[in-house]
């Protein structure tokens, strides 16, 4: 780390900036202190005007968990397990392929043909228009006939020698990568059509399990491949050259040597996808409704139950964080190695 | 080294097959629904109307005034997160005292839920029973209507995205700032240049390419913004606060209108890309200068 900067400045400067630094401190923590205190207070505790510390301002109370316990306000407990598997599960699945094709990107060599490209979404637009329109199949199944066949015919593209440009694996990360430019809505408004159609073919996917998996595994997937590409990038290619002079497979390099190399960046990455699916809202709002409920969905819908009880929402809310401030404690150990470095150059 | 094996195709179609079928067919989907007069309740058959949808957007003022929302809350968020982050940043890199405790506090507001952080907030900003109130009140300042006047909403809306994301900012600029190369500084200490010169001619134009990444990260991201906005308050007054996302929600759920939505959501794709581009085109001449 360099040091400069504050070593130029006058002593009274020097206070001066430290003071800011307090201040930001401050204003970062008081909220977080805040709702802490509050989902002690009982109601007279709170109504009666802002308190602030325990035993000396207002007697502090366990009652509004017990109440959260036992679901007195919306089925806590159990959203609150629908979170963990639904996060859990995501994150897991999303960071085991997302780091798969990280790796495929470092060390291998991909060419597509724009042509190939072109060609996949015209023939999965134009198939699924005629298939809906012409052949009388509803929407979700001329979708499902056109994909596979636009896929096929792209991969069959892909090795004619089509004119215009060729991309490599930097345009197929960028790819990636730009799916994290879409405003969610878009995504998550056709994905709520598409899902609610398919579901009256007999298969539910809204407010189901694996319908709300599978959005947020496709939701982490860019930047999953995004930060593991500079893990891998990292990895001293000799250990690897050794073991293909060995003649051992690629799966076992990768599942040997890279991921075992690779395991602080792995976590790292999965504690982040983690932290986008527990935190993410409109995926929830859109695609669930009662069984696969999420905490940020419960936790919003606290305020209008029965006007404003803050120090049910207070519990309510310290519920969905404290999981997250447990993640930070252990994200901030290891940002100190340089863990973001890689992934903004 | 790049090496060429089939099974690279093993590795990398997963991936891209989940990419493709969530975001692909969701794209087809709603770019053909968008041609479309199409509602769900009262339950009308769909019925092609070519660009209509989108006309009838472009003529209303709600969308204009979403547009016009967002844009206010994403730039002036923003343009304050930069500032601050950097700031701090700045001061964390020079070891202010006391910056071990600040590291710990730094990651805390981006983890959390937006939803969380913006009930949180309702409860500070309560006009009765907040302690920003109390504070303000020491000062002659008596109960301001944070949430119930549209100009406060926007400010306190503004606010929470400032809590939350500048960590994000600061621990960016973080990163960059430790991989400044440290001689070019001693030169310049042996120039006699002040402080204030070394930032301009040094920190600030080295750190200009990770600024440009970061600001253009936050900038999309806060296009987006929905959480926060839904919890704190609802779009209101009127419609004072509502931004583009929460305005495609009422239409397609409170409205079920799905091909207004469809075409609502395309064109807010657009607004993005060109936002995107434009900010990529007006910085590209500063960052190859710096190359």
């Amino acid at each position: 780390m360099s040091g400069q900067g504050l070593t130029g400045l006058s002593p009274w400067s020097r206070r001066l900036v430290a003071a800011g630094v307090l201040a930001w401190c401050l204003i970062t923590v008081f909220p977080l202190y805040w709702v802490v205190v509050t989902a002690f207070k009982t109601p007279p505790g709170v109504v009666g005007g802002p308190t602030y510390l325990p035993f000396i301002d207002f007697t502090p109370t366990l009652q509004p968990f017990i109440d959260l316990y036992q679901g007195i306000r919306g089925e806590f407990f159990r959203t609150f397990l629908n979170s963990t598997i639904v996060g859990l599960s995501a994150a897991a699945i999303a960071t085991a392929i997302g780091a798969m094709a990280a790796y495929a990107l470092v060390r291998f060599e991909f060419r597509v043909r724009l042509g190939a490209g072109l060609a996949f979404f015209l023939l999965a637009l134009g198939g699924y228009l005629v298939f809906n329109n012409n052949f009388g199949f509803t929407r979700p199944q001329a979708l499902l006939l056109a994909f596979p066949i636009a896929l096929a015919v792209a991969i069959i593209a892909n090795r004619l020698p089509l004119p215009g440009p060729i991309l490599g694996n930097e345009d197929i990360l960028f790819w990636f990568v730009s799916q994290r430019m879409f405003p969610p809505i878009v995504t998550a408004f056709a994905l709520y059509l598409l899902y609610s159609e398919i579901g009256r073919l007999g298969f539910q996917l809204i407010d189901s399990y694996i319908g709300l998996t599978l959005c947020y595994v496709a939701f982490s997937l860019p930047i999953v491949v995004w930060l593991m590409r500079d893990f891998f990038e990292a990895i001293p290619i000799e250990v690897e050259e050794a073991a293909m002079v060995d003649n051992v497979p690629s799966w076992r390099i990768f599942v040997g040597i890279v991921v075992p190399m690779s395991m602080n960046g792995l976590l790292a990455t999965f504690m982040i996808t983690l932290a986008f699916v527990w935190n993410e809202f409109l995926f929830a709002l859109f695609l669930t409704n009662s069984r696969w409920q999420t905490l940020p969905i419960l936790v919003a819908g606290q305020n209008s139950q029965r006007g404003d009880e803050w120090w049910a929402i207070s519990a309510a809310a310290l519920v969905a964080i404290i999981p997250m401030m447990i993640m930070a404690g252990l994200l901030s150990r290891m940002m100190r190695s340089g863990l973001l470095l890689g992934a903004i150059k | 080294m790049m090496r060429n094996d089939p099974i690279k195709h093993v590795f990398i179609w997963p991936a891209v097959l989940v990419v493709l079928a969530i975001s692909i067919f969701p794209l087809i989907y709603s770019l053909t629904t968008s041609f479309l007069s199409y509602r769900l309740i009262p339950p009308i058959p769909p019925r092609v109307v070519w660009l209509g949808n989108y006309i009838a957007l472009l003529q209303e003022p709600r969308f204009w005034n979403a547009i016009f929302t967002t844009t206010l809350i994403a730039f002036i968020a923003v343009g304050l997160q930069y500032a601050i982050g950097f700031g701090v940043a700045l001061a964390l890199n020079a070891r202010v005292p006391g910056e071990r405790l600040f590291r710990v506090a730094l990651l805390l507001p981006m983890l959390l839920a937006p939803v969380a952080v913006a009930l949180v907030a309702r409860m500070i900003f309560n006009p009765t029973m907040g302690p920003l109130n109390q504070l303000l009140g020491k000062f002659g300042l008596v109960n301001l209507p944070f949430l119930t006047n549209g100009h406060w909403a926007l400010a306190c809306i503004i606010a929470v995205e400032v809590w939350q994301w500048t960590p994000f900012i600061i621990l960016m600029m973080l990163a960059g700032l430790q991989t400044l190369p440290e001689d070019v500084y001693e030169a310049a200490e042996l120039e006699n240049a002040s402080a204030w010169q070394q930032f301009w001619g040094i920190t600030f134009p080295m750190l200009l390419p990770i600024s440009a990444a970061v600001v253009f990260i936050r900038l999309i991201e806060s296009y987006k913004i929905m959480d926060t906005v839904f919890v704190m308050t609802g779009g209101g007054p009127g419609v004072d606060t509502e931004t583009l996302t929460l305005f495609a929600y009422q239409e397609g759920f409170k409205k079920f209108n799905l091909g207004y939505t469809s075409a609502l959501s395309f064109l807010f794709l657009i607004a993005i890309t060109i936002i995107g581009v434009t900010y990529l085109a007006l910085l590209r001449p500063h960052l190859e200068k710096r190359r």
